[in-house]
């Protein structure tokens, strides 16, 4: 298997988990209908004021022990941002092993702009 | 008001058809799904977004791994367009934030028509060669080794290529990822334009490349929209489902539908969404 099947594999795969975990939540905020100490209505009102604000990945990752709906469908999100992550890691090796060292560096830059959005921005802006 | 559990429904199906078109016409389903719950189910335009973007790195994941599988997306030209794509995402995800917290909605709206109608225009426009003109290599062809190798189902022959003014790309592609980071779509239809027109490349490339790329670049700007709380569960959640399945069902009937009525019937869509988005923005009506 080369880099590219391992790619493909990991997109398709990391979908597949992610659209179980926001279908399994989706499911369990109507069965259960309340969240997070929310109830269904104020949750799915367009105007709601239930939003990823409040919830950290650290937030999301105790709600899901308690296998609250919403963490259940902000996990599935978050996984599909992973992916992404993995995705570049993946394409870092990739140029790495082929010694590109230009392309391994372009892609280290691609990475950086990603830790710096997921993790850098939100101390910054203090959230 | 709708019930909550129609109102579920009526999202997901929304989403699919979008995805649907999305995947017929080669653009992101997004474009015309943020104006669609803004216009027609008053959603606040920040939460449609934020939906929206975070979904369209469901269907770029779903989509290209199918494709990487045809050995078609050029890894180094994508990555290396990348670089300025997330750098545009996170200006134009605090370009954003800013317009939010200033209560400037009507900019958006404004933007997001003028985008919409532009792709009227790349839709009408569209270039009707397979392959592109032969060109000679420029010195950015060797530096970021810009040449690539295909097979082509359609012609039953491997196609050669190079490209040509990385540059170009670039800041086009600078644009890309902030229009994207901006209005929380995908925008492809900027990115096979920075492929295609200036980049030279073949159409199968640029959109393989492109949809490659919108993943990657959507991540970025979503993590901000994230710590922004614009990304709401119920609509964020109702919305990927949709699109992924729209998406697949999409996939599946392209191969059999090379049919210009849909394209005629998606730009009038585009251009009516457009208008009345431009409309709402300048504060008539909607």
């Amino acid at each position: 298997m080369d880099f590219e099947d391992l790619i493909g594999n990991t997109l398709r795969i990391g979908v597949i988990i992610s659209t179980v975990f926001i279908i399994l939540g989706s499911v369990m905020l109507f069965v259960v209908g309340h969240s997070n100490g929310y109830t269904l209505s104020q949750i799915s009102s367009p105007k709601t004021v239930v939003n990823t604000s409040e919830f950290p990945p650290i937030q999301v990752a105790k709600g899901v022990e308690e296998l609250q709906p919403i963490d259940l469908i902000f996990l599935g999100l978050m996984l599909l941002i992973a992916i992404q992550v993995v995705r570049v890691v993946l394409g870092i090796a990739q140029f790495a092993s082929e010694r590109n060292k230009l392309y391994t560096i372009i892609t280290a830059i691609v990475f950086f702009n990603l830790m710096f959005a997921i993790f850098i921005l939100p101390l910054l802006i203090g959230k | 008001m709708l019930p909550t559990i129609e109102f579920f429904i009526l999202i997901i199906l929304l989403s699919a058809l979008s995805g649907i078109l999305g995947a017929l016409t080669g653009l992101g389903g997004a474009t015309i799904l943020v104006p669609i719950y803004t216009l027609y189910l008053g959603i606040p335009i920040v939460y449609a977004s934020g939906a929206s973007l975070i979904s369209t790195i469901a269907t770029s994941s779903g989509t290209a791994s199918a494709y990487i599988k045809d050995r078609i997306t050029n890894l180094k030209i994508g990555t290396g367009l990348l670089t300025a794509t997330t750098t545009g995402s996170i200006i134009g995800s605090l370009t954003v934030a800013f317009i939010y917290s200033h209560h400037l909605q009507y900019i958006i709206y404004i933007v997001f028509g003028a985008v919409l109608l532009s792709q009227v225009y790349v839709q009408l426009q569209r270039s009707k060669f397979e392959l592109p003109r032969g060109v000679k290599p420029d010195w950015t062809t060797r530096v970021f080794q810009l040449y690539g190798k295909y097979y082509d189902m359609v012609l039953d022959r491997e196609v050669e290529y190079i490209g040509v003014k990385w540059w170009l790309g670039e800041i086009i592609m600078f644009f890309a990822g902030y229009i994207s980071g901006l209005l929380g779509i995908g925008s492809g239809a900027l990115k096979v334009l920075a492929m295609d027109w200036a980049m030279n490349l073949p159409i199968k490339v640029s959109t393989t490349t492109s949809n490659f790329m919108i993943g990657v670049t959507a991540a970025t700007g979503s993590s901000i929209y994230w710590s922004f709380g614009y990304i709401q569960p119920f609509l964020a959640a109702g919305t990927a489902i949709g699109v992924l399945i729209g998406a697949f069902i999409g996939t599946k009937i392209l191969v059999r539908v090379r049919n210009k009525t849909i394209r005629y019937v998606f730009t009038l869509i585009l251009a009516f969404l457009g208008i009345q988005m431009i409309l709402r923005g300048l504060g008539y009506g909607f």
